[in-house]
């Protein structure tokens, strides 16, 4: 099931997901393939490329805390985008009923 | 201290050339066989350049631009879609153990983009840095910026606007439903302004006497500001050569114009 999101948390840039996630969608649904994208800072670039696809298989309300966490452990430095962010976009339209 | 810096004009280009001569610039400075450099320039024809982080379709209508022949490149810088048409466009090269090399992103951008501000000054712009990359003047944006750091340099490039149509950048440059909900067209007109706006107006220049009185103070700025020593050159034969491979193979290329 892919989930098409889109938010511009407090202090953050534009942020937009696409997550592919096993079905039925929950908190705990593991992610089958994510995309970020968005007018943000990511340096180096090529290290967030691969970030992103180790956040493959973890559920979705690891998501944030997984984020930051790999962030921290590929030196990426990072401007107008935080797993706090994401957690918020995702929590509002998990809130919303998926 | 001063630092001897290379400073190129380079004039009007497409976009593919462009974003090809600034990572050969960085390439070039990195092997150290350049000068950290600061480099002037257009675009030829008017062109979107997208963050390396963007996708493409949902930022630019790009059967839009190839109807009005407007050139559509992926920076590998990230930060977002930018329509280059009337502005100046400058690049920096610089490496990262020079010791005007910041550590992180937003101390990078404050002190290089005072640059920028000491050049509006020249012109009697009030402007200021906008965290995260953004210049205003009178508090609307009148420059973009954007910053990646590569082969152990760093590279920022940006716009100083220098005279906006805010109608047709929104022919090619697609509003989110997000953006939009709070930021429509008309919202957005009075957030951006430019140097032309921002100039008395019994001063009227044509747009190429405008371009080249702001390369001239943005010149003066970065000299005043970075303490910079201008060696005048043009680009080597090694980089126009990469440039033009880098803008041919990769930065013209669907792969990596659509990679998100």
């Amino acid at each position: 099931m892919k989930l098409e999101l889109i938010g511009k948390p407090e202090g953050c840039k534009l942020l937009r997901m696409t997550i592919d996630i096993e079905p039925p969608p929950s908190p705990s649904s593991r992610i089958r393939s994510l995309s970020i994208r968005g007018d943000f800072f990511a340096v180096p670039e090529e290290a967030f490329d691969a970030l992103e696809r180790e956040l493959v298989g973890i559920p979705l309300e690891a998501l944030g805390k997984r984020f930051d966490e790999l962030i921290w452990q590929k030196g990426l430095e990072c401007a107008g985008i935080t797993g706090t962010a994401l957690d918020e976009i995702i929590q509002k339209e998990l809130h919303n009923g998926i | 201290m001063a630092y001897e810096f290379r400073v190129l004009e380079t004039g009007f280009h497409r976009a593919a050339f462009n974003m090809g001569l600034d990572e050969a610039l960085l390439r070039s400075v990195a092997e150290g066989r350049s000068l950290p450099t600061l480099r002037f320039y257009g675009w030829a024809p008017p062109a979107v350049s997208i963050g390396y982080f963007q996708g493409l379709h949902e930022e630019v209508d790009t059967a839009a631009c190839k109807a009005a022949g407007i050139d559509v490149v992926r920076r590998i810088t990230g930060g977002g879609a930018v329509f280059h048409h009337h502005e100046v466009t400058y690049s920096i090269v610089l490496p990262l153990g020079h010791p005007l090399a910041r550590a992180n992103i937003l101390d990078s951008y404050r002190l290089l983009l005072g640059g920028i501000i000491e050049g509006l000054a020249a012109m009697d712009i009030h402007a200021e840095f906008a965290p995260i990359n953004d210049i205003v003047a009178g508090g609307k944006k009148i420059s973009g910026n954007a910053q990646t750091r590569k082969l152990g340099c760093i590279l920022q490039h940006g716009t100083v606007i220098l005279d906006v149509d805010v109608d047709q950048m929104f022919t090619v440059l697609r509003v989110s439903q997000e953006k939009a909900k709070g930021r429509l067209i008309e919202d957005i007109k009075s957030r951006v302004t430019s140097v032309k706006q921002c100039l008395p107006q019994s001063a009227p220049m044509s747009f190429e006497i405008l371009y080249a009185t702001t390369i001239q103070s943005l010149r003066e700025g970065f000299a005043k500001a970075l303490h910079l020593v201008f060696v005048n050159s043009g680009p080597t034969e090694s980089e126009l050569q990469l440039a033009g491979q880098l803008g041919k193979e990769k930065f013209s290329s669907q792969t990596w114009l659509a990679s998100r």
